[in-house]
């Protein structure tokens, strides 16, 4: 409280009665004081509220802060289509992108298969003449020749067939009876062509076969230089395999091309024979 | 990663020349024995993590091999691939409860062949 509110003559220090007068002559101006600021308080909060008070809560249409609001809520609204938008268009490239990754899986997984393919073909053809040019005799020849039809192409019926003495003679057998094989003229059916002509001969791949040729699937002409040395007539395939392949035809080819030349370099025709199927 | 050992068990060299050119191009490591009797004595030796198992063969047969090898603790969790062919295939399933894991058939075809092996490797 500050000393220039309290009256001159009480602070003087009036001895009695005039002191206790003077108190309350003070208090009651205090009072009065205090009455007077609270009511200026209470005047100047009623002029603040209006500018400091929040926006109505149901303003009346049409003014100037729903114009405002109106208007944020648009530019809002744009902006949130806009990335709508944006985000639809990103998803499309996603997808497209997602697409051509899996366009080019599948390329791959192709070409995979494809490599996969020829390198097996080569690890036969590799192994079809390893085996043919490893005999050091002609039993050893042979026995190369019946087990790259075995497990190579797929037959457990064939026979090898030399060109003598005008014909078709059958100088090793494995699952079919040789008898009928012992002397094939060569104008006799399609292994006497093969021997004929040179050229291969595969069932059903230039009209349906012969009912004279029987079970023979396929007949590999064995070639010494430009001459047809023998055939290797193969007959049934084993029953898992349908019919020949891309790779048998490779197979055919180098057969056709040394089985005969790694015959012919390891001696000359033995006597017939046939191997139990 | 660590390469992976097969034991290639076969009495025809041009199977075993096969397996081994499919597999070795494929970075497994090949060990081969001829029979089956040699087969399990590699087997026990080399501790491989898969076997190609022939099924007719000299001295022991695939069928008994395999029975071998799942009486034994130290190979009886080795896979085992039985490679058949025409007439064996009525046998797969003697080759099955013989305790074989799958088979091929002969003529092998090169991507059958790997397809299995990496499934039996868990690959």
């Amino acid at each position: 409280m500050p000393n220039d509110r309290i009256p001159k003559s009480a602070a003087d220090g009036a001895p009695g009665a005039q002191t206790g007068r003077d108190l309350k002559q003070v208090n009651d101006k205090l009072r009065e004081l205090i009455s007077s600021l609270k009511s200026n308080h209470e005047r100047l909060t009623e002029v603040r509220a209006p500018a400091a008070a929040p926006a109505p809560r149901d303003p009346s249409p049409g003014s100037p802060a729903i114009d405002l609001e109106k208007k944020r809520l648009a530019a809002e609204l744009a902006l949130a289509r806009e990335a709508v938008e944006h985000a639809q268009a990103e998803r499309e490239r996603l997808r497209a992108r997602l697409d051509e990754i899996e366009a080019e899986n599948r390329r791959i997984c192709d070409e995979y298969v494809t490599v996969q393919e020829q390198s097996s073909e080569l690890a036969q053809l590799y192994v079809a003449l390893d085996r043919l040019h490893a005999g050091q005799t002609r039993e050893e020849t042979i026995a190369a020749i019946q087990e790259i039809v075995i497990n190579v192409i797929g037959s457990e019926e064939f026979a090898i067939l030399e060109h003598r003495e005008g014909a078709l003679r059958v100088v090793h057998a494995f699952g079919v009876d040789p008898d009928p094989l012992r002397a094939v003229p060569l104008d006799a059916g399609a292994i006497g062509r093969v021997a004929r002509t040179g050229r291969l001969y595969v069932a059903g791949r230039e009209g349906a076969p012969s009912p004279a040729d029987g079970d023979l699937s396929a007949c590999i002409p064995l070639r010494v230089g430009g001459e047809v040395w023998g055939t290797v007539a193969i007959f049934r395939l084993l029953g898992h395999k349908p019919s020949f392949g891309p790779s048998d035809q490779a197979v055919f080819d180098l057969l056709s091309a040394h089985a005969g030349l790694a015959l012919h370099h390891r001696g000359g025709a033995g006597a017939p024979r046939a191997a139990a199927g | 990663m660590d390469r992976k050992k097969i034991l290639l068990v076969d009495d025809s060299s041009t199977v075993l020349l096969m397996e081994r050119m499919i597999l070795s191009k494929s970075e497994y490591d090949v060990v081969t024995a001829r029979d089956g009797v040699e087969g399990v004595e590699k087997a026990r030796a080399e501790r491989p993590d898969l076997i190609l198992m022939d099924v007719v063969m000299p001295r022991m047969d695939g069928f008994e091999a395999v029975r071998k090898l799942r009486a034994e603790d130290a190979t009886r969790e080795i896979p085992v691939i039985m490679v058949t062919t025409r007439g064996e295939l009525s046998s797969v399933e003697t080759g099955y409860e013989s305790g074989c894991n799958d088979y091929v058939t002969k003529p092998i075809n090169g991507l059958e062949l790997l397809a299995k092996v990496r499934s039996c490797l868990g690959q």
